[in-house]
């Protein structure tokens, strides 16, 4: 009780001194810091680029300031002598108990007071895809809690040690882990939250609840930390450990910094966001498994009833199996690591299955026995959370109202070791998902609504012949484009439609695919007839096949749609970005190496010069491309660093990889597609061109080496590497 | 209120003895006078009566109960002036007083910081920053927090450090007339203002109490133990201890306390300093 009378108080006294007043102010202005020193969320989303950076930014400067406020407004007390007088009438434990209540609070208020500082700033940057439950989301959980762990983390060195130059050393060693060594453990980095990306055109509940798993078990570790700290309170002259053996005579006390303790070691050892999938990406022994004898496939299904509030999936599967061998039989299927299985029964009754405890590829195995009969049929139950691999990359697996994406195992248990009968993997499947959301099966596969419900849910349909599925669903906008012989079915987030609109992304697609498909044919993933272009969230890449090729949403927001290395304008950048579904998607270029302007980029910029060029004329292409590529070119071998390299050696890497970066990004945007004008000059002009890039694109692959490489186009061209230099 | 204080020894970690053996008793209403030369062991003895520490040996028992178990109530019945304190600059006095009315727990904060300031006269800084005050005031600051809420166990120490003497007589008073219905403990140097107010005496030295009882008798324990000659008179005098020097027309004339006084010193009536001086000469002694 005198503890909520004294907070009042308390709070008024810290709120009346200047240096809470400077470090609440600093801390309001840091999320600039994200905006040009301090940016780990790498990907080009406009969420990313002025939502997460601002806020991790400001959450790390916050809480260093706030911390080295805690240690100094404890250790006030006592330097000031005032401790005397108040010790004297109250007991330490209370004192101390109100003034981290008030820090606390003071940086709640701070928090607050950023959020309103920053909204006007946020929305104006980010644009049509701003979205306010994203950005108070962003502010409470990559910067207000941050504040209020070093506010903990900070009181508690202070009370452990009562030195403030010890506990200012602690707590800074402390945020450098979190800074250094903890950065790439998503469960560890307290101060500076693994993210990686925030969508712009889709929910980020994924990526917020992991995060805000990772704060709440810090909060629970460090309440715990404090509440021990809080214990070591001296009082009656004694020193931390006779001052711990009084203040633990309350069994209570101990028993709250035990509880929280293992509270947070439990949800540190229980997270569901990451699996434990075998490092080694070379190991891929699911694969290795025997198909099971005598043992072929007739047919499945599947129905599957994502839960968008709670982000968790159940589902029921059925597989017919014919059993020719006359016993029973081992079947193997990768499930969703997060994922439970129950019910598992072959033709109606319970069989044994295992779920293993290796994971591999964000697969568990699960190994169901079948009964020695002719026909067989399977069914199980299955329910969790789905779990992903990448710990520094998480928001894969988003599921909410606005989006999901179920890929394989995450949709229903994948078969591993049964032969496809004659009829291959015929699959029927269903998802029940909140009416605004569309069902997006990737592949050639429609889905249809079979059933809507009252409660406001509706049934999809569609049949696949498959031994695994991949869906999307999502608040998406659908148009239909006819171009280059096919009906394109293009999808993308209801929220980009502006952007998309302003980019002129209809007319964009029929122009390139059209172009495309006239010099460079068809796509070799597509069923020649259809084809679908979805927007992905986020994923940090994109793929294609079985007629239909994702859009990787950074590739489309509005920062990417103005990089004018890409296209002059954002409808060319767009352009750009659609070119590379021929030139870039999946196995068509080996990784980049920083040393060769060879890349995906070179012919993709130059394809999108000749589709401009056929759309608004030959000046205006040479104005807007082959000048700017030279003016780059001509400024990159200028460059001091170019022309002399070892002095970029010598500079620290951050600022050395930042200037190489540069430079190889001038080489693979300006160097390559000027070298492939020149190559078109050599070789004929732009004809001949067309059709050695036709062939090329056409050409056999080696399935050791499928990549399209240097050589290959200058065979092709019948050109050497030194008859295409510039200069 | 009743302090009783029973075989109470204070030993620091670093092997410093301050107390041992102590006891005392002490009941309100009663201006109790605290004295001692420095590292006596006073205020060793007061952090052991607010439970700033615990003692080593012996008991604190607080109307009965000990101190370890009634430290929450000693704490709600307890004004504490200590000789080194701090305030919050940032805070005007009125909200200073306000927040440690809180800590007090005192239900109505606002009359009781009324007549805080007002027995400390501090009504024209009442609103003001505590870090623009003098020395002088902060002081009265700190007793005004003291007094708050008219606490019936009232500790001093070193009170009247910092005042000029008007002051020093304001609170002179103040005290006695608090003492009227209180237990009031004075930790001073000066021996004036204990002589003025005081109705009991406790003298401590080296860590153990000396004297404790009134003043009346503590001076009449040093009769025909202080007497006044003139230097020239005097000679090497073993057990002489002088107390004051004064340059007259005559010489320098000197007084001084001794178990015997010599031949040529004239007799004098004892002052509460002289009594003191003489109990602690004479400890020193020995």
């Amino acid at each position: 009780m005198k503890t909520l009378k004294l907070y009042p108080l308390e709070l008024g006294r810290l709120l009346r001194s200047r240096l809470t007043w400077l470090v609440m102010a600093l801390t309001a202005l840091s999320p600039a810091v994200g905006l040009v020193l301090y940016k780990p969320a790498v990907s080009t989303t406009m969420n990313s680029l002025y939502l997460a950076n601002p806020a991790i930014a400001g959450g790390v400067v916050g809480s260093i300031l706030f911390g080295l406020l805690a240690i100094f407004e404890l250790d006030r007390a006592c330097r000031s002598r005032v401790d005397i007088l108040t010790d004297a009438v109250v007991s330490p434990l209370t004192t101390a108990l109100t003034r981290l209540l008030a820090l606390l609070t003071s940086a709640v208020l701070t928090a607050a007071l950023t959020m309103l500082i920053w909204f006007p700033i946020s929305a104006g940057w980010i644009g049509s895809v701003f979205d306010g439950v994203d950005y108070i989301l962003a502010y409470l959980l990559l910067m207000g809690l941050a504040l209020l762990l070093s506010i903990l983390a900070a009181a508690s060195a202070y009370q452990f040690t009562r030195r403030a130059d010890l506990s200012v050393v602690l707590f800074v060693a402390f945020c450098a882990l979190s800074l250094t060594v903890w950065a790439g453990n998503w469960q560890l980095c307290w101060l500076n939250p693994c993210v990686w990306a925030l969508s712009d055109d889709f929910s980020n509940f994924r990526v917020f609840r992991s995060v805000g798993y990772m704060r709440l078990t810090w909060l629970a570790a460090l309440s715990g930390v404090w509440t021990l700290s809080w214990l070591c309170v001296r009082q009656n002259g004694k020193g931390a450990f006779g001052s711990i053996a009084r203040s633990a005579r309350r069994v209570y006390r101990p028993a709250v910094a035990l509880a929280l303790l293992v509270c947070s070691g439990m949800a540190y050892a229980a997270q569901p966001f990451i699996d434990h999938s075998n490092p080694d990406l070379t190991v891929m022994s699911f694969y290795e498994i025997p198909y099971a004898e005598g043992v072929t496939f007739l047919s499945r299904s599947a129905q599957v009833f994502p839960d968008t509030e709670t982000g968790t999936v159940t589902g029921r599967a059925a597989y017919r199996f014919q059993n020719t061998s006359g016993q029973e039989q081992s079947i193997s299927f990768g499930i969703d690591p997060g994922y439970g299985v129950s019910n598992v029964q072959a033709n109606g009754k319970d069989v044994p299955f295992t779920v293993s405890s290796y994971q591999e590829y964000n697969e568990a195995l699960l190994e169901v026995t079948i009964p020695a009969e002719e026909t067989v049929e399977l069914t199980m139950e299955y329910s969790g959370f789905p779990q992903e691999t990448l710990p520094t990359m998480q928001g894969g697996k988003e599921l909410s109202g606005e989006y999901l994406c179920l890929e394989n195992a995450s949709f229903s248990p994948r078969l591993l070791n049964v032969l496809p009968g004659e009829n291959g993997y015929p699959a029927h499947l269903e998802i029940t998902l909140p009416d605004a959301m569309i069902a997006v099966p990737f592949g050639a596969s429609q889905a249809e609504v079979v059933a809507e419900h009252e409660n406001g849910t509706k049934t999809w349909h569609w049949e696949d012949n498959s031994a695994s599925d991949i869906l999307y669903a999502g608040d998406y906008v659908r148009e239909d484009i006819e171009a280059g012989g096919m009906s394109i079915e293009f999808y993308y987030g209801r929220k980009h439609q502006a952007v998309m609109e302003e980019a002129k992304a209809v007319e964009a697609v029929k122009a390139v695919v059209n172009y495309c498909t006239r010099h460079y044919g068809k796509l070799s993933f597509g069923t020649g007839e259809t084809l679908k272009l979805i927007q992905s969230r986020v994923a940090g890449g994109a793929y294609a096949a079985g007629g239909a090729s994702l859009l990787d949403e950074a590739d489309f927001t509005i920062a990417n749609l103005g990089d004018t290395s890409k296209g002059a304008v954002p409808g060319e950048t767009f352009i750009h970005e659609l070119v590379h579904q021929w030139w870039g998607l999946g196995n068509m270029f080996d990784v980049t190496d920083s040393a060769s302007p060879w890349s995906a980029e070179g012919l993709t910029v130059y394809t999108t010069y000749r589709i401009v060029k056929e759309l608004y004329g030959e000046a205006y292409a040479k104005e807007h491309y082959i000048d700017q590529w030279q003016q780059a070119v001509d400024d990159y071998y200028l460059n001091f660093y170019v022309r002399h390299p070892a002095y970029l050696d010598m500079l620290p890497e951050a600022e050395r990889l930042n200037i190489s970066n540069s430079l190889s990004s001038v080489r693979q945007y300006s160097e390559m597609p000027l070298k492939i004008l020149k190559a078109e000059r050599l070789v004929g002009g732009e004809e001949a061109m067309d059709q050695i890039l036709h062939d090329l694109f056409n050409r056999e692959l080696d399935p050791m080496y499928p990549y399209l490489t240097y050589q290959e186009f200058l065979d092709a061209c019948g050109l050497t590497e030194e008859e295409l230099n510039l200069g | 209120m009743e302090i009783n204080i029973q075989e109470v020894g204070m030993t620091y970690p670093s092997g410093k003895q301050a107390l041992k053996g102590l006891n005392l008793e002490l009941k309100s209403p009663s201006l109790i006078g605290l004295l001692g030369p420095n590292g006596a062991g006073k205020s060793t003895l007061m952090k052991l009566l607010v439970a700033a520490l615990l003692p080593t040996e012996g008991n604190i028992l607080v109307d009965g109960a000990p101190l370890a178990r009634a430290e929450r109530k000693l704490k709600a019945s307890l004004g504490y002036l200590p000789q080194d304190f701090g305030l919050f600059d940032e805070l005007t006095v009125t909200q200073f007083l306000d927040y440690m009315a809180a800590l007090k727990g005192l239900g109505d904060s606002k009359a009781a910081i009324q007549k805080a300031i007002g027995a400390v006269n501090l009504e024209e800084k009442a609103k003001a920053k505590i870090r623009t005050l003098s020395g002088g005031q902060r002081q009265r600051v700190g007793i005004a927090q003291a007094l708050l809420g008219d606490p019936p166990f009232l500790i001093f120490d070193e009170p009247t450090v910092g005042l000029d003497p008007e002051e020093r007589i304001h609170f002179r008073n103040l005290f006695s007339r608090t003492a009227q219905e209180r237990l009031v403990l004075l930790s001073t140097h000066i021996i004036e203002d204990v002589q003025s107010v005081c109705d009991q005496i406790v003298v401590i030295h080296q860590g153990r109490i000396r004297f404790a009882g009134t003043p009346e008798r503590l001076i009449q324990s040093a009769e025909g133990h202080v007497g006044v000659f003139y230097e020239r008179e005097a000679v090497q005098e073993e057990g002489l201890h002088i107390t004051a020097r004064v340059n007259t027309s005559q010489g320098v004339r000197c007084r001084a306390v001794a178990d015997d006084l010599p031949p040529f010193a004239q007799a004098e009536e004892p002052t509460l300093e002289d009594a003191y001086l003489y109990l602690i000469s004479g400890e020193a002694a020995q």
